[in-house]
């Protein structure tokens, strides 16, 4: 279930922030406690409380004193912001080399996307059909 | 943070061999450890040095700042697990956790009764009767539950079944998210405790040659795999610790890490980086120390 | 051993070990009750069938003290591995057990004591048969029948302990020097009493010590072995 590859923690946060972004976690709820997490994913609390300090420091978790971590308000729009941002880098350029790889043009790549992207699939944030 | 276990130049000799060498580590408060070497690499050796039941042949050990031998203020307040425990003849396992709530201050009697219904144990069967793994279960529930400042377990699962051990890792996580304390686990099933641990000791043949966080662990080495003539020029000067071939197709497992743009350069060249786990990075740092002397580098012949 | 600045917290660890010794009953008591029990009644069934007039002797009662020899090298072979595993320290183990031995002995002995008496009263349970009321060891009274047994079973769990302790330090052949030597002394003090021609005033001087007598000087012996039983002990691994 854990990959290997980026540190524990950061995988831990990532986890966080996906469900932040799917809407499973909104925004003003407690997210799961360090224990809460160590317990369901096997890991050792102090993994688990590095992940969320990371949150913290990117202000996507705030801690409220005496009750616990709760998800900041404007922590979606900043994940979407940071997603969208790297997008290019994390799927773009990796998908333009493999496309090339195979002999694939951007050109080409383009006209594929539009293909297949044409299948109706609901948006998560707009509703629009794309 | 502050150091509960001080060990400096410790050597353990016994006639022909040289079970430790001059070994220095420190353990801090709170914190797990994962333990890992091989067989005999000297991970017993050096904890039942720690807990002062067998001697040291020079060197120093100091537990909460004192020498832990005959120190019943420094052994109250620890627990060692062994893989095989001797018990009095004729005990059960009732008897021996009545035994160990006489002497562990903290030990949880409701937290020890819940154990012993999740590993099955018969409590009025004879020890000696039991099978591995009810005996592992015995020495598990004792170190679990006695809730030491400082417990050791020594491959306490042996004869466990992977159910059984994956029983033990929860309730041993759940219990020190409670309760914080010091937790040294050798384990040569490194994998399993990879994620359990936040620091790592690794011995080989008596010497420490791993001493950090698994985190920072894991980011000592990759791998890569591809054509073996491209990985060669790829990494021409580093040190590699692992080499495996198919064909033209090799794996190469490489000390160190790529920077993003050494990664895209490896991507555009065809080669897959895959991170390497725990085991294959001791596995294979142990090996390669086999093969070679600490001081050579295999550089990769251009 | 350092001096008795313990903290009371100590002192209370070494009686747990006392309690651990009787977590499990059957050693320290039940085992050399029965023992005693069972010898007992055999030598009753056996003075009942032989058909003298007089009273006869047994010499059963010494059956529980060569088990609990056997418990004093248990002690060190199986109880001392689990000390360790309870975090105990050497000293805390070698005190406790010694006092757990001690408690076994003063049972043992006044069981002992309980059944002379009543020998005594019933002329040998009727069949004038005598295993604990044997004449040469009440001489001086019940009392020294007491300390006589306890000497004795004190003696002999010693023994077991400390030939165990040399052989958890250094060993079998340790272990098989040292009783082998001893008993070479044994023969070598028999030699030179027959050398001398000093058997007669052997046997007077034995009789005349009496089973108290030789008891007390059995104490000596004890404290020699409980003191190299310790210092062994310092230093060795389970």
């Amino acid at each position: 279930m854990i990959e290997e590859g980026k540190p524990l923690f950061v995988q831990i946060a990532e986890r966080i922030e996906d469900s932040i972004v799917d809407g499973s976690l909104p925004e003003r709820d407690q997210a799961p406690s360090t224990n809460e997490l160590a317990a369901f994913y096997r890991i050792n609390p102090a993994t688990a409380a590095k992940g969320v300090a990371m949150l913290v420091d990117k202000s996507v978790l705030e801690k409220r004193r005496g009750i616990g971590m709760f998800v900041s308000d404007g922590a979606r729009e900043l994940l979407l912001r940071e997603r969208r941002d790297a997008f290019a880098d994390r799927y773009i350029t990796p998908l333009i080399d493999e496309a090339r790889r195979i002999g694939l043009s951007p050109t080409d790549l383009a006209a594929l996307v539009r293909e297949h992207g044409s299948t109706p699939q609901a948006s998560p944030d707009t509703g629009r059909q794309s | 943070m502050t150091a509960v276990i001080e060990v400096r130049d410790l050597t353990k000799r016994y006639k022909d061999t040289l079970a430790l060498d001059a070994v220095s580590f420190d353990v801090e408060k709170d914190t797990i450890y994962g333990f890992l070497g091989r067989n005999g690499a000297g991970k017993t050796t050096a904890m039942s040095i720690l807990t002062a039941q067998n001697f040291a042949t020079s060197g120093s050990v100091r537990v909460f700042g004192e020498h832990p031998y005959e120190n019943a203020r420094v052994l109250s307040r620890i627990c060692f697990v062994r893989e095989s425990q001797k018990y009095p003849d004729d005990a059960t396992a009732r008897h021996a956790l009545a035994a160990a709530r006489l002497f562990f201050p903290h030990w949880d009697q409701d937290l020890a009764e819940r154990l012993v219904d999740e590993f099955q144990l018969p409590m009025r069967t004879r020890i000696k009767k039991l099978s591995r793994g009810q005996l592992s279960a015995v020495g598990v529930i004792i170190g679990l539950a006695s809730r030491a400042e400082i417990t050791f377990f020594d491959e306490p699962y042996l004869g466990l079944d992977a159910v059984a051990r994956q029983i033990f890792y929860d309730r041993l996580l759940a219990d020190y998210a409670e309760h914080p304390r010091t937790i040294l686990l050798s384990s040569h099933l490194i994998d399993e405790v990879a994620n359990l641990v936040e620091r790592v000791l690794v011995i080989d043949r008596g010497r420490i040659i791993m001493d950090e966080t698994t985190e920072d662990a894991l980011q000592k080495a990759t791998n890569l795999v591809g054509d073996a003539a491209a990985i060669d020029a790829f990494l021409r000067g580093r040190e590699v610790i692992h080499r495996e071939s198919l064909g033209r197709v090799s794996s190469v497992t490489f000390v160190g890490g790529l920077t993003a743009a050494e990664r895209g350069e490896a991507s555009a060249a065809g080669l897959e980086l895959a991170p390497v786990s725990l085991q294959q990075l001791i596995v294979r740092s142990t090996q390669h120390a086999t093969h070679a002397p600490a001081s050579e580098k295999e550089e990769v012949a251009s | 051993m350092s001096a008795v600045a313990s903290s009371p917290q100590r002192h209370n660890r070494i009686l747990n070990v006392v309690r651990l010794q009787f977590i499990n009953k059957v050693t320290y008591i039940w085992m050399p009750l029965l023992v005693l029990g069972a010898s007992w009644v055999i030598s009753i069934l056996i003075f009942a069938m032989i058909p003298l007039d007089g009273p006869k002797y047994g010499g059963g009662a010494q059956a529980p003290l060569w088990a609990f020899m056997a418990v004093g090298i248990q002690a060190m072979t199986m109880s001392f591995p689990f000390s360790q595993a309870m975090s105990l320290t050497r000293r805390e183990f070698y005190l406790g057990t010694l006092a757990a031995a001690s408690v076994t002995g003063v049972m043992l002995s006044t069981v002992f004591v309980v059944i002379g008496l009543i020998e005594k009263a019933t002329d040998g349970f009727g069949v004038n048969g005598y295993f604990a009321y044997l004449p040469a060891v009440w001489a001086s009274g019940w009392w020294a029948a007491w300390i006589t047994y306890f000497v004795i079973t004190m003696f002999l769990f010693v023994i077991g302990f400390w030939s165990a302790t040399i052989f958890k330090r250094w060993g079998t052949l340790a272990v098989t020097l040292v009783l082998t030597g001893l008993g070479l002394i044994l023969v070598g003090v028999v030699f030179l009493i027959t050398r001398l021609e000093a058997w007669p005033a052997t046997w007077t001087w034995l009789v005349e010590t009496g089973p108290l007598g030789l008891a007390l000087w059995a104490v000596p012996a004890i404290a020699l072995m409980a003191l190299g039983s310790y210092v062994t002990l310092r230093r060795a691994v389970a």
